[in-house]
């Protein structure tokens, strides 16, 4: 196959003089390179050293199982997919190299009883602990269960660790995590996120692509749109489909709806955690109203139903979007500007949960809380898919990565949210859908999620059914910050003020 | 809070899924009924609500979390929302009932003192999502004792207030008489055919 | 805070008045469909069954029998076959017991498998 096709410039070319790899697809916006397993740590060297994020990393079953990382390649405005099939239960040690791998593995040994060479303690992180060995698993069970390890306390005097949750107050998610703290402070925070596994990954096995986005859609249902899209790009490229320009654009526009109301949610839970009833009650009258322009828009409060594996299958109604969306995205912006001239607002979001840009491209994080950082990525402009290529958004980040910074960038996106829908629209947003041959093939997906970039990953058969369906929306990425954002400096009632400007879901990690 | 007497305390085998005990036969029957709506009338008036988490995506908990939002104000109705298991008098579960919580649903169940209500939400809790296998029970129902079902995924908060004032006996149920059948074209879709076969009340 | 005394006065009332009034806005929700019996035949109704993705239709014999509790309204029996699945309306579907759920419908004459 190398013979046949151009090697690609850049990084992908440097990677393979280095590792001896093989060029096993070029898809336009991702790179598949295979790596021996020998050569898996150079290339990860490489690669990190090259400025290369790494964006994915999971494993699928097979004669051997077979471990992809996914890297965003800034420069080159694409994904490199590296798979390596593994011989033997262990791989090189990638979290030394790459941190942001460290949740992958453990999951990795879980689902699949191969872990990193040097025997470091992984934690329980996807499986529930009565997970026994005839429990459903991607692979097979390892020959020993996770050990649990949490990082040690150093503490001046007697710090008092104990389990919170995971039923917590009225209308939230189930959430479980450890808390450790010398009286108010929070030494230690560390979440376990196994009691919400359904076990999406495993169910899209044996399902057609249809199938598997009505169960996508489920996974995390405020970002819907953003995790099926993801999916839907993954079997498109599998199977060498695009969807009809049109379609492409109706996607952009219900992502775009989907943002809107994610940040006003945010924003209405933002107040809620600093005890402003009227503020809350200000945002959430225009999240009520931002839902009902997607009902009438698209049918449903929560856009399900629009994506589909090849296009889409409805399209946005101009009317009610003309209509509605500029007097529920007014009520918006008045209640933000309310609240950002508020200073006990105000007050308790600046210098809140700050995590530091060094600490976000370590973690690996996406979305918001990665710009609000500073670290400027953003799906939409460094790999954009079909309709943003013409419709850039505008890059919202701001320094100082503290409670207060996230909101600001929610903000700016929702701004733009608004301008993107109306350009979006008048370039005629319509329905339609390519038809999807039924045959074997792989493929990465990907798009900005109101949390961040959602990936997704699958291999067909020839029946073009599901063998493998990786998901991982932006949620299983940034819970890891919420743990550092909430250690520094922080005390307890700051806790669900750092948790709402994260705002991300439990479902959606958890799977 | 209700301080009525009676109510149902369900054994906890019932809430582990056993088989639930024998119904009274007659008088009793009779008693049991009048009790029941005397208590749903004091809830009608007050009734705190503890929302539990099963499993779910994440957006039956938007909705429930709007009906104290200024276009649906539960409160103006008489009911609340309340962290406390021990002060709620009605249980509002979401999701498929994964196994890994069996636990923390036991124990929030039975943290509410009686009389309480369960009230099963969304489709993933109907059974409509996951079926029973390793992960998950798939439905409220297979580990608690559901008092009122509400369909939707999500069921929006207007559905969701009809659920609860169901509940309390406020508004009487009303898809027990819906047919889900249409006339012939021209004419409006019809929920409202004559009562199947299969269907009671 | 007269800032936001003064928004609050000026916003006015947005609560809805359900159930004392219907509520307008319900029109725009999604709603489980309903059934032109006499529009479905056993070989369509096997069809509305199979593309069903939360499997709340069925056929047993010569009734469809349509799980509302498991419906997630999501319009593909409706697109699979416009003529015989319209929108019901109905979004008051809380039940006190489940079976008052699962509705059976009588299909049209034809073969009976």
């Amino acid at each position: 196959m190398t013979a046949l096709q151009p090697v690609p410039p850049g990084t992908v070319a440097s990677l393979l003089g280095v590792t001896g790899g093989e060029l096993i697809r070029d898809g336009g916006g991702a790179v598949t390179v295979q790596v021996p397993a020998a050569r898996l740590e150079a290339a990860v060297h490489h690669l990190a050293a090259a400025g290369a994020r790494l964006a994915d990393l999971f494993a699928a079953d097979g004669e051997q199982v077979m471990l992809r990382l996914v890297w965003g390649l800034h420069a080159e405005r694409r994904y490199l997919i590296t798979q390596t099939p593994l011989g033997s239960a262990e791989y090189p040690p990638l979290s030394d190299i790459a941190p942001a791998a460290f949740v992958e593995e453990c999951e990795i040994y879980e689902q699949f009883g191969v872990r990193p060479v040097g025997g470091k303690p992984l934690n329980r992180v996807a499986l529930p602990p009565h997970a026994g060995p005839d429990f459903p698993r991607l692979g097979h069970q390892p020959l020993q269960a996770p050990q649990e390890a949490h990082a040690p306390h150093a503490v001046g005097g007697q710090a008092f660790e104990f389990p919170f949750g995971p039923v917590r107050q009225a209308g939230v998610e189930s959430l479980y995590y450890g808390l450790v703290t010398s009286g108010e402070e929070i030494v230690d925070l560390y979440l376990f996120t196994w009691h919400k596994h359904r076990g999406v990954e495993w169910r899209m096995q044996g399902r057609s692509p249809g199938e598997a986005i009505f169960l996508a859609e489920r996974v995390e249902g405020l970002s819907a749109v953003g995790v099926t899209w993801s999916l839907a790009a993954a079997v498109e490229a599998a199977l060498g489909v695009e969807p009809p320009p049109a379609a492409q654009l109706t996607r952009a526009i219900a992502l775009e709806l989907e943002r809107l109301y994610n940040h006003a949610a945010a924003l209405a839970a933002l107040c809620q955690a600093t005890g402003l009833a009227v503020g809350q009650a200000a945002a959430e009258i225009a999240l009520e109203l931002l839902l009902r322009v997607n009902a009438a828009a698209f049918g449903h409060r929560y856009l399900f139903g629009v994506i589909d594996a090849g296009g889409v299958r409805r399209a946005p109604d101009p009317a009610a979007l003309r209509g509605g969306l500029p007097s529920a995205y007014g009520e918006l912006r008045r209640a933000a500007d309310a609240l950002l001239a508020t200073n006990s607002f105000m007050d308790r979001l600046e210098a809140t949960g700050i995590l530091t840009a060094e600490q976000a491209r370590r973690l690996g994080l996406v979305g918001p809380v990665a710009r609000a950082c500073g670290v400027p990525i953003d799906s939409r402009l460094d790999q954009p898919p079909a309709p943003y290529a013409a419709h850039p958004p505008a890059l919202a980040v701001r320094e100082a990565g503290d409670v207060l910074a996230r909101l600001r960038v929610m903000l700016d996106e929702a701004a733009d949210s608004v301008r993107l829908i109306r350009h979006l629209l008048d370039a005629g947003a319509g329905t339609g859908t390519a038809p999807l041959p039924a045959t074997r093939g792989s493929g990465l997906g990907w798009a900005e999620s109101p949390r961040g970039e959602a990936l997704a990953w699958v291999g067909l058969d020839d029946a073009g059914r599901i063998t493998r369906a990786r998901l991982r929306p932006a949620s299983v990425r940034n819970w890891r910050g919420f743990d550092d954002a909430a250690r520094s400096q922080n005390v307890f009632t700051d806790i669900p003020i750092i948790e709402a400007s994260f705002w991300l879901t439990v479902a959606g990690t958890a799977r | 809070m209700s301080a009525g007497p009676g109510g149902r305390e369900p054994d906890p085998a019932a809430v582990s899924g056993a088989a639930a005990p024998p119904a009274p036969g007659g008088d009793q029957q009779e008693t049991a009924v009048r009790l029941r709506q005397r208590i749903q009338r004091q809830f009608g008036r007050s009734l705190h609500i503890r929302t539990l988490d099963t499993g779910s995506c994440a957006v039956c908990e938007q909705e429930i979390r709007l009906l104290a939002a200024p276009h649906y104000d539960l409160h103006r109705l008489g009911f609340f929302f309340t962290p406390a298991p021990r002060h709620a008098d009605l249980l509002m579960v979401t999701g498929p009932m994964i196994r890994a919580f069996d636990v923390a649903v036991r124990k929030t169940y039975q943290a509410m003192p009686g009389p309480k209500l369960v009230v099963a939400t969304g489709a993933c809790a109907l059974g409509g999502i996951y079926r029973a296998d390793a992960f998950v029970h798939g439905s409220a129902d297979a580990v608690l004792p559901v008092d009122v079902w509400i369909p939707g995924c999500p069921p929006s908060p207007l559905a969701l207030l009809q659920g609860l004032l169901v509940a309390v006996d406020r508004l009487s149920e009303k898809v027990a008489g819906l047919g889900f059948t249409a006339g012939p074209p021209g004419v409006p879709a019809a929920g409202h055919a004559a009562p199947a076969e299969g269907t009671s009340r | 805070m007269p800032l936001w005394f003064a928004r609050g006065i000026r916003r006015g009332i947005v609560t809805t008045h359900y159930p004392a009034r219907p509520e307008r806005s319900a029109a725009g929700l999604p709603t489980p469909p309903a059934f032109r019996a006499a529009s479905i035949d056993a070989a369509l109704a096997d069809r509305l069954t199979a593309v069903c993705p939360s499997q709340a239709l069925h056929r047993d014999g010569a009734a469809l029998i349509f799980d509302v509790g498991r419906c997630t309204a999501c319009g593909r029996c409706q697109e699979a076959a416009p003529w015989a699945v319209t929108p019901s309306g109905e979004f008051e579907l809380a039940a006190t017991s489940r079976a008052h759920l699962v509705k059976q419908i009588r299909l049209a004459a034809g073969e009976d498998r």
